[in-house]
């Protein structure tokens, strides 16, 4: 029994935490006054210090604490950053809501796309907006599509650091071996299909040697079709024009997208790599699959890795009139109010602005291959070097470029939006299995999600 | 017997209890703190509703626990508990036996081969994890290239729903197997020369004296690493953690993972029904152990 009571030591260490308060520190006022002066950091004596909270890895950590320390450096005795890793964003938000009840939460938090709703929900931060009012500084260089996901009731709620944006991935090679073009890539899902099946290769032995598309099973991806599709993810304008009481992925066009992608696996033309990303990425580097969903993030990887000539294209429409675009993903940083001096909360956005100024934005791009969530970055020199060395890069600027700004794109506001991602994995995982049509799946998850949305919606009040 | 030994007196008995208290109070004090508060806790928590932080709000009452075993989620991660608990456990256990048997057999170089079987021991399951990741990988790993060679394949180890539960139970039993053969050799080596010795004058060897003589005599030892087995095989984590992630479809999803999923995983902060499952989870290991010593022991033989 003492084993048994261990595993639940686990789960009950932060139960430690949660004696010291019985309600939760939700009470707090962050309004658009919560954004204080510039003087305050004047008046400050002493180092202010900022905890930085990330979930940043390998290279990103490396270029972020290059940052990191060029702040530091230039704002010696006044302000101090320290950037703590804290996890994947999964295990960052699991330790940032026992902070909260702990009151003690870091200045500056990154946290990932999905989690945004649940950050404005907390009502621990102080809008980016609320510090721009208050100094006119202007917003308008950062990159519209990427401004308008992290735009709550008409302001800009975080200040987005980490862009990306899914493309689609050719291996160019394959393509002139199977007689097609990839100048000519695939536009919609059933060109992708089609072309898959010519760029599945088979052995004498009948064995599947090269499949003509593999992604991970990863719900991003329908997300970003059904929103370039101009279809939304959930109600209530994607939860833009008020709280989502439920998700809309289980339409026809939801049940199209998953169908298309199962039967692309049960035709064998599709490789199922599983949820887990390594092993898709791995799958397109080794050259076992010739089409592949993936973020912009990994395009420099893939290009030194690959034996063969990597391409890019446009992420895939749904259908050949689909308006839409992409949805950008990644994450922001957002600034905490309540427990935190007006010295901490000036030197954090003197910080969000020094990562997102035109210099430090296009060193983050050409060190990670994050989009520059700032347009002016992609102007300067260091920056055109870069795309001029990775031209398959300037696909995912024009991409951008090219969507318009809209609900669709803008991407669903829910509080529970890492769950209705895993809800939809689970669905592909169903419909590839054949134990559920698409359609079935879709509408089972969205039935099990209702709980948790209503539960969340009732908890913020 | 009241007049065979008087009762101490009362003074010395007071010093004795208190030396005993002292010499307890460290152990009494960590066994509360880290075990009996967490337990009372997770009771506590397991009738509550969380609020967005996580933190207790409301009282519920039953609610997680009737809502649990309403949900028919709930059912298939009891059911695939008990069959990663079979998996594991039974071919665990008869795969531990048959190799010790085979080393009683005066081969050579069977030295050599105890330290070969008992070397998963000192592999974290981390680190093993990540060793099977690349085995089962579905694109390059080593198991669909070998199988590939004699024409089959390719499986889906970890994303086919069929496959995942038994890929994880085999890495299971690897990991388990240094401690297991461990055990046994231990238990081997302590029967009593002359017992085998006698049995095998009288005749008996290689089958027969295993029936007869080497497994009843290794009763204690099989009995032992059983409920080990079992227990361990409960509260599995970082195998799944690493590997399938509870998945494809939910096919791994055991007791102690969905507990996880619900407390910590994708924003999830719903401590409330982790509790309830907590709970349900020891209740399980409870009665599992409580069986086992009821049942199995009976037949056990301590020399």
């Amino acid at each position: 029994m003492k084993r048994s009571a261990r595993a639940l030591a686990a789960l009950l260490v932060s139960g430690l935490a949660l004696t010291a308060c019985s309600s939760s520190g939700s009470g707090g006022s962050s309004d658009d006054s919560g954004a204080p002066a510039a003087s305050a950091l004047d008046q400050a004596s002493g180092v202010t210090t900022v905890e930085f909270w990330h979930s940043m890895t390998g290279k990103n950590a490396d270029a972020l604490t290059a940052l990191v320390n060029q702040f530091n450096a230039a704002h010696q005795g006044k302000i101090e950053v320290k950037p703590l890793f804290q996890g994947t964003y999964d295990d960052l938000i699991a330790k940032y809501k026992a902070s909260v009840q702990q009151k003690a939460t870091p200045a500056v938090v990154q946290v990932y796309d999905i989690g945004s709703r649940f950050m404005v929900d907390s009502k621990q931060i102080v809008p980016a907006q609320a510090f721009a009012d208050k100094d006119g500084y202007s917003l308008d260089d950062l990159q519209a599509n990427i401004r308008n996901y992290y735009t709550f009731g008409g302001k800009l709620q975080s200040m987005p650091f980490n862009s990306s944006m899914p493309l689609l991935y050719l291996n160019d090679d394959a393509f002139k071996e199977a007689g097609l073009d990839p100048a000519k890539p695939p536009t919609t899902l059933a060109e992708l299909g089609e072309m898959a099946q010519k760029l599945t290769k088979k052995d004498d032995s009948g064995k599947t040697v090269r499949y003509g598309f593999g992604a991970a099973i990863y719900g991003w991806f329908v997300e970003q079709l059904l929103a370039e599709n101009g279809a939304l993810y959930c109600d209530s304008d994607n939860g833009r024009s008020g709280k989502a009481g439920k998700v809309t992925f289980d339409s026809a066009k939801g049940a199209e997208i998953v169908q298309w992608w199962a039967d692309l696996v049960k035709g064998g033309y599709a490789a199922n790599t599983g949820r887990q990303t390594p092993d898709a990425q791995a799958a397109f580097k080794a050259g076992t699959v010739a089409m592949h969903l993936e973020s912009t993030g990994v395009l420099r990887g893939y290009t030194e890795a690959a034996k063969f000539t990597v391409g890019t294209a446009p992420f895939p429409k749904t259908a050949a009139g689909d308006q839409g675009g992409p949805v950008i993903g990644g994450a922001s940083l957002w600034i905490s109010g309540p427990g935190h001096s007006d010295a901490q909360k000036r030197a954090s956005w003197e910080f969000e602005k020094f990562l997102t100024a035109p210099e430090q934005q296009a060193v983050w791009h050409t060190g990670t291959g994050y989009f520059p969530v700032n347009s002016k970055a992609l102007e300067l020199p260091a920056d055109k070097e870069w795309v001029a060395k990775y031209p398959q890069f300037r696909t995912a600027i024009d991409q951008l470029k090219g969507t318009k700004p809209t609900q669709a794109t803008a991407g669903c506001a829910l509080g529970v939006m890492p769950q209705a991602r895993k809800g939809v994995e689970t669905a592909i995982e169903q419909t590839i299995a054949g134990t559920k049509t698409a359609q079935q799946a879709l509408t089972d998850a969205a039935k099990e999600l209702q709980p948790a949305i209503e539960s969340y919606n009732s908890s913020v009040g | 017997m009241p007049t065979a030994s008087s009762p101490p007196e009362p003074r010395r008995r007071l010093g004795e209890h208190g030396l005993a208290w002292a010499f307890l109070l460290p152990s009494v004090v960590v066994f509360a703190l880290f075990i009996l508060y967490p337990l009372g806790r997770t009771f506590y928590l397991s009738a509550h509703a969380n609020d967005l932080f996580g933190a207790p709000s409301r009282f519920v009452g039953m609610k997680h626990y009737t809502d649990l075993f309403a949900s028919a989620d709930f059912g298939r991660t009891l059911v695939t508990t008990g069959l990663f608990v079979l998996f594991t456990v039974v071919p665990g256990v008869l795969g531990a036996l048959l190799l010790v048997l085979l080393m009683e057999s005066r081969i050579r170089g069977v030295r050599l081969l105890r330290s070969a079987f008992a070397l998963p021991f000192a592999f974290s399951v981390a680190s093993a994890s990540v060793v099977f990741s690349v085995f089962y990988n579905p694109a390059s790993g080593v198991l669909n290239g070998l199988l590939s060679h004699v024409g089959l394949g390719p499986v889906g180890w970890l994303t086919d729903s069929q496959y995942a539960l038994v890929s994880i139970a085999i890495s299971t039993i690897w990991m388990n197997l240094g401690y297991n053969v461990l055990v046994l050799s231990a238990g081997i080596g302590s029967i009593p020369g002359e017992i085998t010795e006698a049995a095998r004058l009288d005749g008996a060897s290689g089958l027969r004296l295993a029936r007869s003589i080497t497994v009843p005599m290794l009763g204690p030892s099989l009995f032992f690493l059983v409920v080990i087995s079992t227990v361990n095989a409960l509260q599995s984590f970082g195998q799944i953690h690493i590997l399938t992630k509870g998945g494809p479809d939910g096919a791994t999803r055991t007791l102690v993972y969905s507990v996880y999923e619900k407390a910590f995983a994708y924003g999830s902060s719903d401590f409330g029904t982790a509790s309830a499952q907590a709970v349900v989870l020891m209740v399980v290991v409870l009665c599992c152990t409580a069986v086992q010593f009821g049942v199995l022991e009976r037949k056990v033989h301590y020399a």
